[in-house]
């Protein structure tokens, strides 16, 4: 009995120093450990011209501006988290999701005067999951626009019932 | 259906892997069991004891 | 007793107190320091593994019937009747598969966790032969998750694979789970192996809050948790019911699959404990006629 007690405390202690060293070791990479940085961290330092970053937010609401420059299609956006916005340009094919008030995550240098030239847009989507007709029933209603951001609370919506679902009648509950 | 190819990919993986797995173990278990009937006829003898 | 007999497998049982096959398999793990204790108490009820056989026998039907009903219902569910999302569109069907497989890569170990602490502090010996199991099909359904993640990445995001906090870290999980399954089996004494693979199996558990949280602590291309243990899952309630069912079948086949494999793992064990006193009563045979 004593030695199976002394073999489970030696285990807490160990599991108490691997876990605390792993604590400092991803707070001491904290700054390494984020994939994007957002546009009010661009704002508060210029990362200078060379160097390679991941910026990220949300693609700015009537801010898109699609053409195209000797046969190539361009972009023009703006990326933003709330605070601070940064102008983006993109020359190539943006992911499906693409749409303004859509997370995107862009990679590329920001120039001296300020723009971002991008060179890969990735679209981040959010952790909400809902049917078309549930989605154009919070349009129509006005509780959701979303060019400006969020959809509201998944309990005012989530048992929504569209026009043909199975859980049409779990709505009732 | 969009995005066709990519579903259809994902939902091969996901069936087809638990499978062959499932399919191993049953081999796996059948070939145990056979061995160790031919190898440990005790069983027979303690029923033949009583 | 013959009804008994008959529903164990192969047709051989084990008797609680059949004291020549407990020292026989003494001699295949010949440094375990702690000799079996006497059966019936606490945990170590279970490390008969006559009465192990008997009850995972038992449950293995149901695990294999229960696992695959579930799976299929829920993915036909999920591939034909769930609605399309309003903005992936049908893309969000792989959500079924990649999602039951992402927990099941982080439950299996936690299993396998648990397993190594009944090894190296309780010296359970059937803990042992279910941690070598698990870690296969833990890998598997890690890989499930990776490639399937990587199959919803590329249309959604337009990436097959991004270096973010989640991507890396459950690749993390996978390395993990290579290394003990190489690990468990890399001695030619399995104890040494069995406590070498726990060791690494317990080091690695500190992965597993960082899987969960690196969407929290970080901001990665990979959205956060749908469902949580305190809000309203933000998931239509007609997309989450067929992935409560692949979530749920997943487990059982997994649960099937580390079930059939440990037992099969038992009786390979006894079969080399039996060819080894086999050996062992010839060359005492040998010794004796010279």
């Amino acid at each position: 009995m004593t030695r199976k007690r002394r073999r489970l405390y030696w285990l807490l202690a160990c599991g108490l120093g691997v876990g605390s060293a792993a604590a400092l070791a991803l707070s001491a990479f904290r700054d390494n450990l984020v994939f994007f940085v957002l546009p009010s961290d661009l704002a508060a330092q210029h990362p200078g011209p060379d160097r390679t970053l991941r910026l990220g937010g949300l693609v700015a609401e009537g801010s898109v501006m699609r053409g195209s420059e000797d046969g190539h299609p361009l972009a023009r956006f703006r990326i933003t988290d709330g605070r601070d916005a940064v102008p983006v340009t993109f020359s190539g094919i943006l992911p499906d999701l693409f749409r303004e008030g859509q997370g995107v995550v862009a990679l590329g240098t920001l120039g001296r005067d300020g723009v971002f030239h991008a060179a890969e847009v990735l679209a981040k989507h959010d952790e909400t999951y809902m049917p078309k007709d549930v989605a154009e029933a919070l349009k129509q209603k006005g509780l959701w626009n979303p060019k400006a951001g969020p959809p509201p609370p998944a309990s005012t919506w989530n048992t929504l019932a569209p026009a043909k679902a199975g859980a049409a009648t779990k709505a009732g509950g | 259906m969009t995005h066709l190819p990519y579903i259809v990919a994902a939902y091969a993986l996901a069936v087809l892997v638990p499978a062959a797995y499932g399919l191993a173990a049953m081999r796996r278990l059948r070939l145990a069991r056979s061995r160790l009937a031919a190898l440990d006829p005790r069983p027979a003898r303690r029923e033949a004891r009583r | 007793m013959t009804a008994e007999s008959s529903a164990s497998p192969g047709g051989f049982e084990m008797a609680p107190g059949a004291a020549m096959f407990r020292s026989v398999d003494a001699l295949s793990s010949l440094a375990a320091p702690v000799p079996p204790k006497a059966p019936g108490r606490g945990l170590h009820r279970f490390a008969n593994p006559g009465r192990f056989l008997r009850l995972a026998g038992a449950l293995q039907p149901w695990l294999t019937a229960g696992g695959l009903i579930l799976t299929a219902a829920g993915l036909v569910w999920g591939l034909v009747f769930a609605p399309a999302d309003w903005q992936q569109g049908d893309a969000v069907r792989i959500m079924y598969v990649h999602v039951p497989a992402a927990w099941l890569a982080s439950a299996g170990y936690l299993a396998l966790a648990v397993c190594s602490v009944l090894s190296l502090v309780w010296r359970h010996p059937l803990a042992d032969l279910a941690a070598a199991e698990i870690g296969p099909v833990g890998a598997a359904f890690t890989g499930i998750c990776l490639a399937t993640g990587s199959l919803w990445g590329k249309p959604m995001w337009g990436a097959w694979w991004v270096w973010d906090a989640r991507l890396t870290s459950v690749l993390v999980l996978f390395f993990l789970y290579l290394g003990h399954i190489a690990l468990i089996r890399a001695f030619d004494d399995p104890t040494r192996g069995y406590r070498a693979g726990a060791i690494l199996a317990l080091v690695g558990v500190v992965n597993l809050p960082i899987i969960k949280f690196s969407v929290d602590w970080w901001n990665t291309l990979h959205q956060p948790a749908t469902i949580s243990l305190t809000g309203a899952p933000s998931m239509y309630l007609g997309m989450l019911w067929p992935l409560a069912l692949t979530a749920l079948g997943y487990t059982l086949v997994f649960a099937a699959l580390v079930t059939a494999r440990t037992r099969a793992a038992v009786m390979e064990r006894r079969i080399r404990a039996l060819l080894m006193a086999a050996a062992a009563r010839e060359d005492g045979a040998v010794q004796v006629a010279a």
